[in-house]
């Protein structure tokens, strides 16, 4: 028999825990994704009429959603990590996590501003 | 760090020197698909939120990602995106529910079985893929018994 100190896990070990869940729940999430719109509807038939029709449907919104939130963040935190293989230094970690976490919030915050705006190709001038 | 040796150095030499076999090998395609698919989302996040920051930009993005040298590499993101979620579930699976298969010779076996899976699920994808490429691009039918469409 072991026994184990009961302790608060850390931040490392939650997020250990959350790459692996975020990952499962990625394959049906990403796959879905990246088949559906490279694979079977194609670069060749998607145009900004067909992103305003999708972005019309709350539903899509939703999903779409789910993967920016999950997918952005996992891959940043997967970077995260594969950088504090490189960088040793404390300070400089920390400096590299507040990059990471800075361009995590803004390049989502710009995302997610798109997915609930929709597409606006009304806004072309022809 | 008082360490006179620099960890980029020796980091990137452990990658390319380590002889971890499979293991090893898995590990760096995992990392290596891990960070192409991310560089892919981020650029992709930002050239698809055109649609309500700049919506005229979008088609200029679109008619990029039509180009030959781009749909060849959204060949090759499937199958990043393909191989990065099979290993990333081996090693999800085993690390969760079933650590005693950590074991060498059951990886080695296992890393072989991730690859062939991760191709069966890509190759069709990545025909119908170059299939449309050659098509719309170059005006050339691979598949004639298909037809166009
Ligand atoms: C398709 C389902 C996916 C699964 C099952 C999965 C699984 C995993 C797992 C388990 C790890 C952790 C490795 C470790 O901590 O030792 C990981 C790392 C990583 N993932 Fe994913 N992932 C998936 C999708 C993605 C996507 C879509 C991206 C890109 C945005 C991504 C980017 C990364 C990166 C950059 C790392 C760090 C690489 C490393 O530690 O070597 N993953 N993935």
């Amino acid at each position: 028999m072991t026994t184990q100190a009961k302790v608060k896990p850390s931040f490392e070990a939650i997020a250990w825990r959350a790459m692996r869940y975020s990952g499962i729940l990625l394959i049906p999430l990403a796959w879905f994704h990246v088949y559906l719109q490279d694979v079977i509807v194609g670069v060749h038939a998607i145009d900004i009429d067909y992103v305003a029709l999708r972005l019309d449907m709350v539903a899509w919104v939703v999903y779409d959603m789910a993967l920016l939130a999950f997918a952005f963040a996992h891959g940043m935190y997967g970077l995260r990590q594969v950088s504090f293989e490189f960088i040793h230094g404390e300070r400089a970690r920390r400096n590299v996590s507040l990059l990471i976490l800075g361009l995590w919030l803004v390049v989502s915050l710009i995302g997610a501003v798109a997915l609930i705006g929709g597409a606006r190709p009304e806004l072309i001038s022809h | 760090m008082a360490s006179s040796v620099s960890p980029i150095k020796t980091t990137a030499a452990g990658y390319v020197g380590y002889q971890g076999r499979e293991g090893h090998y898995a590990f760096l395609l995992h990392r290596l698909t891990g960070l192409g698919t991310l560089l892919f989302l981020l650029i992709h996040i930002l050239d698809t939120s055109t649609v309500y920051f700049f919506p005229a930009l979008y088609e200029h993005a679109i008619a990029l990602y039509r180009s030959t040298p781009f749909m060849l590499g959204e060949i090759g993101l499937v199958f990043a995106v393909v191989y990065h979620g099979v290993n990333g579930l081996r090693i999800a699976v085993t690390d969760l529910w079933m650590p005693k298969r950590w074991a060498i010779q059951t990886q080695r076996k296992a890393v072989w079985t991730t690859l062939v899976i991760s191709v069966i699920l890509w190759a069709p994808a990545a025909l119908w893929m170059l299939y449309n490429m050659l098509l719309h691009n170059h005006g050339i039918n691979i598949l004639p018994f298909i037809g166009t469409h």
